[in-house]
């Protein structure tokens, strides 16, 4: 009788509290262990007839077997594998759709542990492009036209058909330090060391079974790239080590694979976790080693999340999509939640970070960041314990969040910082309202009949908030990068508006310019007189009208803008947006 | 499944630390047949396209 993981709620509580558990980590790692070994088994039902496909399966999962029962530590390495996870999803999803698999690759991956072990066997293999991959090894150069090879391991010689050869102790990633084989070309391999406390991981640029995120791999890259990474990675580290210990630690242990990624500009910065592979994250090329110790952070956040949710089901499916503070797009329960908690890392990051920075602009970029997401993980729990899609464990979960959260929260902010932070928070959501909040027609023709009329907004609505993907287009991403950029890249920032070529519209370079009651004056005049809806209008408004002392009008902006931007469309006259926001308080 | 503070959680994977892959199919567990349809339905809930992981969570 097979038993299930169990979870101890110490466990539970460390994952949901940011401490630093080795006990909780080493069993989410079991698990994913049991998940691989699961999920071969799945395969293994599919793995039937006499295609060189499923025949070489079978073949590996004899070796496998084997290697269970001889080496226990290598059986295990190939199941941590974040690759094995890859491919098995892959194959998962070949079933639901009634597509061939690719059986065949298992037979690289036990290959690759038993190469690793010096394991005697001999297993047939597939070769695709030129390229025999040994997952988590690297790859060996063949030739021939045969898209298969038979690898041999006397337990001290590695043969590849007739053409290769080499002691099995040297088909090991690539560390940087030399010592070539001819026809093998380790995977290269991240190593970083810094006051005794080291950290390693592959930078995976070949399995295509890691190459399924939404930005490619980037591949083939050269050893000058693989330098600048290695590089980048060491000086991460020592920012992780001397600063975020607590971070540091785990990531050692859970991160096995960087994926680099090409991102569709070079000024973009890109990084995806998936539970499809435990222990990968990918990236784009991190464009200081700041950035790179945070995404490592916020990457981990989701390893682990993934893992936990493996588990233990903290989401059901369906409901509504909703606001999450750190996303253009509505997201499902699970996507929030999985941002909640990336969130409480970074927060906790930046926390520490604020106080490890010396340059001016580098503080204000770490306390911005801070101020940025330490509200936030207060409102999104909420707004994930409103959907009614959490199970009891993922409202427990949810709540001990919200806790952590709470203990965030402490610790002041200049005010330069606050205020940008804050900004950029409203900005964020004011733009998601009008791109996202569909609204009741009716409801706005009532409403547009009573300013007309002169008479009280109506009390009693209907809903006016059902969300949409993208209901209205709204074109003021300048403006909102432009804010960013504030902290972000505060120099770049002075340069931009000192040159003052930016096409923005006047408003908004009043707006840049800190000139917040012309500009209003400006907002106004556009909003009232234009021929056209304008949406972007609207949004700077509602941020020129947040930097003055508060007002009524402020909250028809932050609860009702896009049922607002709707009425005053409808009316199309020469309404002073103002007057209707008023109306609207 | 049941949460308590003295058990903690029942989790939805099998423990096969120490089953051999080759017993896996003569365990006639439906233990690990529950948790592979599981995963299965989870697959089709999140309606991941073949080419791509569920990235940008």
């Amino acid at each position: 009788m097979v038993a299930t993981h169990v979870l101890p709620a110490a466990a539970f509580a460390a994952l949901a509290g940011q401490a630093d558990d080795p006990n909780a980590i080493r069993i989410v790692h079991e698990a994913q262990l049991s998940k691989h070994l699961m999920l071969i088994h799945a395969i293994a039902e599919a793995a039937n007839g006499h295609d060189r496909g499923p025949v070489a399966f079978r073949a590996a999962r004899e070796l496998f077997a084997r290697l269970q029962a001889a080496d226990p530590e290598a059986a295990a390495w190939l199941l941590g594998l974040p690759q094995l996870g890859g491919w098995a999803h892959d194959c998962l999803i070949h079933f639901e759709q009634g597509s061939a698999a690719d059986f065949g690759h298992f037979a690289c991956a036990v290959a690759a542990a038993a190469v690793r072990a010096g394991f005697r066997f001999e297993l047939d293999v597939p070769m695709r492009d030129g390229r025999v991959r040994l997952p988590g090894l690297g790859y060996l150069t063949a030739s021939g036209s045969s898209p298969w090879i038979r690898l041999h391991c006397d337990g001290d010689r590695v043969t590849g058909g007739d053409h290769f050869e080499a002691d099995w102790r040297q088909l090991v990633p690539d560390d940087g330090s030399g010592g070539a084989v001819p026809l093998w070309s380790g995977t290269p391999m991240l190593r970083a060391v810094t006051d005794g406390f080291a950290c390693s991981a592959l930078l995976e640029t070949d399995d295509p079974y890691l190459d399924r995120y939404s930005l490619p791999m980037s591949k083939d890259l050269s050893p000058e790239e693989i330098q600048r990474w290695r590089d980048r990675f060491q000086r991460a580290w020592e920012v992780l080590v001397r600063h975020h210990r607590w971070a540091a630690e785990p990531i050692a242990a859970g991160i096995s694979v960087v994926v680099p990624l090409t991102p569709h500009s070079d000024t973009d910065l890109v990084s995806a976790t998936t539970p499809a592979a435990f222990g990968a994250i990918a990236t784009s090329w991190p464009p200081d080693p700041v950035t790179l110790a945070e995404t490592l952070v916020h990457e981990y956040q989701h390893v682990k999340l993934c893992g936990l949710m493996d588990m233990v089901p903290l989401v059901e499916s369906g409901g509504a999509r909703v606001y999450a503070p750190w996303r253009q797009d509505p997201r499902p329960a699970g996507g929030l939640l999985q941002g909640i908690y990336a969130h409480l890392g970074i927060v906790r990051f930046w926390a520490a970070q604020r106080h490890a920075e010396t340059d001016p602009d580098e503080i204000l970029r770490a306390h911005a960041h801070f101020a940025r997401w330490r509200p936030a993980i207060h409102l999104a729990v909420q707004t994930l314990l409103d959907t009614g899609c959490l199970t009891p464990d993922g409202m427990q979960f949810a709540e001990l969040l919200r806790n952590q959260g709470r203990e965030l929260a402490s610790g002041s902010v200049p005010a330069e910082a606050d205020s940008i932070a804050r900004e950029v928070a409203l900005d964020h959501w004011l733009t998601w309202q009008l791109r996202h909040v569909a609204t009741d027609p009716a409801t706005v023709a009532e409403l547009a009949d009573a300013y007309r009329n002169g008479g009280p907004r109506p009390g009693r609505l209907r809903s006016t908030t059902i969300i949409g993907e993208d209901v209205r287009k709204v074109g003021s991403a300048i403006r909102s990068r432009l804010l960013s950029m504030r902290y972000l890249a505060p120099a770049r920032f002075r340069e931009l508006r000192a040159d003052d070529i930016i096409p923005l519209s006047e408003p908004d370079r009043l707006l840049l310019a800190d000139r917040t009651d012309t500009a209003i004056e400006a907002y106004r005049d556009l909003i009232a007189c234009s021929p056209d809806p304008e949406p972007d209008a609207w949004i700077g408004l509602g941020l020129a009208l947040h930097r003055l002392a508060a007002s009524r009008c402020q909250p028809a902006f932050t609860t009702s803008l896009a049922l607002m931007f709707d009425v005053h469309t409808l009316m199309r006259q020469h309404i002073d947006p103002l007057d209707l926001a008023d109306w609207f308080a | 499944m049941a949460t308590s503070q003295e058990k903690g959680i029942d989790t939805v994977i099998p423990d096969l630390r120490d089953i051999p892959v080759d017993r896996l199919a003569v365990l006639g567990s439906s233990v690990l047949a529950n948790s592979i349809a599981l995963y299965r339905e989870r697959l089709k809930e999140n309606g991941i396209p073949l080419s791509s992981f569920q990235a940008r969570i």
